[in-house]
């Protein structure tokens, strides 16, 4: 139990990094699960995946800061930096097309960007996400289809794949 | 779940995205999108975002954690701030250690687990400790004599720790019989003639535990999981000083280990 609890703290940080945006949060947040999750491991159900279970306690922990905070991220004044993490692998063309991502990943409405970030990142099933998310499969689904349009629409254009010169094409 | 005859839907086509279908699922459904051009496109699209998501935020497994994201060192500190009934200790020590599939249900024994252990090391102080003449079968004057032997019957290294800066000395120590095969008895001693023992013996763990307080009856003492060895100290002190002991005694052996 102890080493399968550890062995999810990578992948509760990496789901954390991109809900939040920055590293001090990040961590605190993921503190807090864990203490919070200490705190409930002797009511567990013992059929619960672990996995899912501690995504389940961040999950919900982060919704209750974002309700005491009251205020909602801005994501309208995001500059070039704000949620973009620093170091981003690649070339200059790929930071470009990721900071965009993330800027439109950021104006998606709260709970699509929850989930497209869960999916991504969180590694769970759709069934497991949905109990993270404590909403059915089928909101999940839905929420999910939404947002990877949205995006598509939003980033359009300034999508481009191939890398090498000369062979660029423009996707749709 | 869906064959691999069924309609290709939305959904088989997000879940082809995430890495979520079947071998045979996903041949019908990469059938399907070159037979599709258009929503291959579209597909593909997702495919970049979500590979461009996991690339701005990379896993980072092998990073160090930050010290607040060490779980078994919050596993210790929050059980030892929160005074909790011990029995809600317990659970959650025992939920802790025994692991592997489905864990440890409340309201049901853990078989070889920690709290079996724990009653094991409270049987043995109970039977020695208080044995004024003869606690022991080697005395401290035999100590590498004793290592040997304990080492040999655990069939891996055993450390006798040298508690002499905490005040208490080593009288000597002996192979006991538990359930689990043998298991070894250290019996300490201080000034004003208090005994405290550390029994050990081979523990089924995949990882440490951190130290915990462990209440039988009467009796007061730690338990820990280190390397695959179950630890229990035990002495008449107040708690604070049996964590502080406890805590020596983990460093001694970690560190002539």
């Amino acid at each position: 139990m102890f080493s399968e609890i550890e062995a999810c703290i990578p992948a509760l940080r990496r789901y954390a990094s991109a809900l939040l945006r920055n590293g001090q949060d990040v961590d605190d947040l993921v503190h807090d699960c864990l203490i919070r999750a200490l705190d409930k491991l002797p009511t567990r159900r013992g059929d619960e995946d672990i996995r899912a279970w501690l995504f389940t306690i961040m999950h919900n922990l982060f919704v209750s800061q974002r309700r005491r905070a009251s205020v909602r991220p801005d994501t309208e004044s995001l500059d070039e930096q704000d949620g973009v993490p620093t170091g981003i692998p690649g070339g200059q063309e790929d930071a470009m097309r990721w900071r965009e991502l993330m800027r439109e990943v950021n104006r998606l409405p709260e709970e699509q960007r929850a989930t497209i970030l869960l999916i991504a990142l969180g590694e769970l099933s759709y069934n497991e996400a949905a109990r993270v998310l404590g909403v059915p499969v089928g909101t999940v689904m839905s929420r999910l289809f939404r947002a990877r349009e949205r995006l598509r629409q939003a980033t359009t254009g300034q999508m481009i794949t191939g890398q090498q010169g000369g062979n660029l094409r423009r996707v749709k | 779940m869906t064959g691999p005859m069924h309609p290709i839907t939305e959904e088989d086509l997000h879940a082809y995205v995430d890495g979520l279908l079947d071998e045979a699922r996903r041949a019908v459904v990469e059938a399907y999108l070159e037979a599709h051009p258009e929503t291959a496109e579209r597909i593909e699209a997702y495919a970049r975002q979500r590979a461009g998501l996991r690339e701005l935020f990379p896993d980072r497994s092998s990073d160090p954690l930050p010290s607040q994201l060490i779980f078994s060192r919050l596993a210790e500190e929050r059980l030892r701030q929160r005074r909790r009934p011990w029995a809600a200790i317990a659970a959650t020590i025992a939920a802790l250690a025994v692991g592997g599939t489905g864990g440890w249900f409340l309201g049901s024994r853990p078989p070889g687990g920690i709290a079996a252990f724990t009653q094991e090391a409270a049987a043995s102080y109970q039977v020695y400790a208080v044995d004024k003449r003869r606690p022991v079968e080697l005395s401290a004057a035999q100590e590498s004599e004793l290592r040997r032997w304990l080492s040999n019957r655990l069939n891996r290294p055993v450390v006798v720790p040298d508690l002499d800066a905490t005040g208490y000395q080593l009288l000597g120590g002996r192979l006991v019989a538990s359930e689990h095969g043998p298991a070894a008895l250290l019996v300490y001693e201080n000034a004003a003639g208090t005994r405290l023992t550390i029994y050990l013996r081979p523990i089924a763990a995949d990882s440490p535990s951190p130290i915990v307080p462990i209440d039988i009856g009467a009796i007061d003492g730690c338990a820990w999981i280190d390397r695959s060895i179950g630890y229990s100290l035990i002495a008449a002190e107040p708690y604070a000083k049996l964590l502080e002991l406890s805590r020596y005694v983990r460093q001694e052996v970690r560190s002539s280990g």
